[in-house]
């Protein structure tokens, strides 16, 4: 980032699965996050968009940067920057290093899962490679189990150290209001004995694809929270064609760069929300983030620093596990859960006092992953 | 396998770029043998592009470390090989990744075909229609195009190779050929395509065939595969006298017409063509695979079986799925669903 970046206001809608219109969802978010910053829409000198479907039947919108235009009532840029699952984290990212222009509204919104299934397949599909990987098999579940199998043989990993995340995640999302399984525990058992999607992952290793929208006011202008590190990286579409298929590359990538230029270690994050479509990426992360060594993920997860009263809590929202996946607003809910939690506002589930909190948001199979880190001034 | 690598940088591509972005080397195909399971992951819940379950998401890789994914109903060990039986007498199966040519070349492998430089070959593509290559209608000008080049490499005279159609109803040939890009292809490669109905018939026992057919050592039938089609028969059916087939429908059933066909003919390699393909809606849907095999019926009744088609053509209904051997892919493993 060229200047100091700071983040004014974030906003998210529930996450579930009620039928609005596709662009509710965008607008509920805007509305909460402009209202959090207190500015006005004619305040906003241009916005960026996220979103990989607008619903599956005749709602289907492309020209989505217009349709905001006069959803808002404004005539300011709009950007769509699409980027599947890592659609927020890009989009913040495209926000962060666009010059010129004060308050950038950042926003995404999702209707992805609707009643003509065989179209929400097509759009989730169409975040990963179609023709010499999907016709193999290779849906989302399968490329994972696959690289998770990869690290299993590699580290001697434990599949109980991902019921472990899995239950961490639903515990958490029991004390969050957005979250889909808020008020809706599960025990561990439940999950260890969830039936085999793609073996070895089970069906609470996989994160739950949900309609929602989530916002952030990214202003040049300084307020509490000060957005100190960026990072960036993009990987091979292709799974088994990367070097390494037991690690994210992108992730390690776009971290480097984040800690860099937020001038800080890995060790001074105090909460994180990190991309947790599966269980298993969650792990893979933990190492790839530089939280624990490679090979280490699973006694990370063992030691209990991870949870909510742990020393460094991850995923306190309650990921996308148990809060809910709607793709491009994943990235964007992140940031709202971290902003909220440095400044102390998320109730219940409050950790206490962190200061530095970090986002990672991957988009397909580690394909594009974004590294954000929030101080709060 | 097929891999594309620049000389310089050394870097692997398994999608058909030309050229290096860094270097600007044009890639070399690299071909290699081996496939090890590596990794095997069982699906258990059947999703719609992979509607039957369980089976088995393979990662092989090969002898220069390459990997790739692979689905298999059959149950592999880490570390065993994986083998693709040729069969003379099945429908090969197999899935495209970019590259025709390797799939022609896999077709012809797995179904045991071996070419001379003197061969006298006759291509027959399907042209049905004066459209753009979009609608599906037409054998693809690029795979029309990779067959000639995949004779070339296999050092076939090219004098000896005719490219034939004709038409059956009043649209003339000349136009679908102009139209479909199939003129161009065979013009680019200094061959001047033929209409079958201006050249010589052989009257063969109710049948009047191309003397040009006859006299072939090997006839491609190019057939652009349509769901709910007997699509590589029916192109079949052009290599008889229009008048001739307009008599015969007349006076006999299909399946009768067909099975003479049949008899009468010993020289014919069916290649399906099916990367995309027309719906019975004419829309397009993607099922990415090539088909090969000697017989005509056994492999439309395959393809249709590929595609779930639950009404099939009425000559197809004879011929039972159970009876096909297949090579290469098994059904199950491409099996899509195209509505």
């Amino acid at each position: 980032m060229k200047q100091n970046m700071y983040i004014k206001g974030v906003g998210m809608t529930k996450f579930d699965y009620s039928q609005k219109y596709w662009w509710q969802f965008a607008y509920e978010a805007a509305i909460d996050a402009l209202k959090d910053a207190k500015l006005g829409i004619s305040e906003i000198d241009a916005i960026i968009f996220t979103g990989m479907s607008s619903a599956a039947g005749g709602e289907h919108q492309t020209h989505k940067v217009s349709f905001l235009s006069g959803l808002f009532k404004t005539n300011v840029p709009v950007i769509e920057v699409p980027s599947v699952c890592g659609g927020g984290g890009v989009a913040l990212w495209t926000a962060l290093h666009l010059e010129g222009f004060k308050n950038i509204l950042v926003l995404a919104g999702e209707k992805l899962v609707d009643n003509k299934s065989e179209i929400v397949v097509d759009y989730i599909l169409s975040a990963a490679e179609r023709v010499i990987e999907q016709p193999e098999g290779m849906l989302f579940p399968v490329q994972n189990a696959l690289i998770w199998q990869q690290y299993m043989k590699k580290y001697q990993g434990s599949m109980d150290d991902l019921s472990l995340i899995a239950f961490k995640n639903h515990e958490n999302a029991v004390l969050n209001p957005h979250a889909y399984f808020y008020k809706r525990p599960l025990e561990l058992e439940k999950i260890k004995s969830s039936p085999v999607v793609a073996s070895p992952l089970r069906l609470m290793d996989c994160s739950l694809s949900i309609n929602g929208g989530a916002a952030a006011v990214v202003s040049t202008e300084a307020t509490d929270i000060e957005v100190i590190g960026s990072g960036f990286a993009t990987d091979y579409i292709l799974t088994f064609e990367r070097d390494d298929i037991t690690h994210f590359k992108a992730t390690k990538m776009a971290a480097k760069m984040a800690y860099e230029e937020a001038k800080i270690q890995p060790k001074d994050i105090n909460i994180a929300e990190v991309h947790d479509a599966f269980t298993s990426v969650e792990l893979i992360s933990y190492e790839d983030l530089g939280f624990a060594e490679e090979g280490k993920g699973g006694e990370l997860i063992r030691s209990g620093k991870l949870n909510r009263n742990g020393e460094m809590p991850v995923n306190v929202s309650g990921g996308l596990k148990a809060k809910g996946h709607p793709i491009s607003a994943t990235g964007l809910a992140q940031v709202f859960e971290i902003v909220n939690q440095l400044r102390g506002k998320c109730g219940e589930r409050q950790v206490v006092n962190p200061k530095i909190g970090l986002t990672h948001n991957i988009g397909g199979a580690g394909g594009s992953v974004t590294v954000h880190i929030f101080k709060k001034i | 396998m097929i891999f594309y690598q620049c000389a310089k940088c050394k870097k692997v591509w398994q999608q058909s770029v030309e050229i290096c972005p860094q270097c600007f080397c044009k890639l070399e195909r690299v071909k290699t043998e081996k496939a090890k399971v590596v990794g095997i992951s069982k699906v258990g819940i059947a999703s719609l592009p992979h509607p039957e379950v369980p089976y088995f998401a393979l990662v092989l890789e090969d002898e220069l470390g390459n990997k790739w994914a692979h689905k298999s109903v059959k149950e592999y060990a880490i570390g065993e090989e994986i083998s693709f039986n040729s069969n003379s007498n099945s429908v090969a199966i197999w899935k495209t990744k970019y590259d025709a040519i390797d799939l022609i070349e896999k077709i012809f492998s797995l179904l045991n075909i071996s070419l001379s430089e003197n061969s006298k070959m006759v291509i027959m593509p399907t042209l049905v229609s004066p459209n753009h290559a979009y609608f599906r209608e037409n054998t693809s000008p690029d795979f029309l195009e990779a067959v000639l080049n995949f004779l070339f490499e296999k050092k076939v005279k090219l004098d000896n190779i005719k490219v034939m159609a004709q038409s059956f109803d009043e649209a003339p040939i000349e136009g679908m050929a102009q139209k479909s890009g199939l003129l161009d292809v065979c013009l680019k490669s200094k061959i001047m395509p033929m209409d079958l109905a201006k050249l010589s018939f052989v009257k063969k026992g109710n049948l009047e065939i191309s003397e040009d057919i006859l006299n072939a050592d090997i006839v491609l039938n190019l057939s652009m595969m349509k769901i709910g089609k007997a699509s590589a028969s029916e192109n079949i059916y052009k290599i008889l006298k229009k008048e001739n087939f307009a008599s015969l429908k007349y006076l006999q059933s299909e399946e009768e017409i067909v099975n003479e066909l049949k008899n009468s003919l010993t020289n014919i390699i069916n290649l399906g063509e099916a990367e995309f393909v027309q719906k019975q809606n004419k829309t397009i849907v993607y099922p990415g695979l090539i088909l090969g095999s000697k017989s005509f019926l056994n492999l439309d009744r395959v393809f249709n079986e590929i595609a779930m088609v639950e009404k099939l053509p009425e000559i197809l209904k004879g011929v039972e799925i159970q009876n096909i051997e297949t090579t290469g892919r098994d059904i199950k493993e491409v099996k899509f669903i195209n509505n």
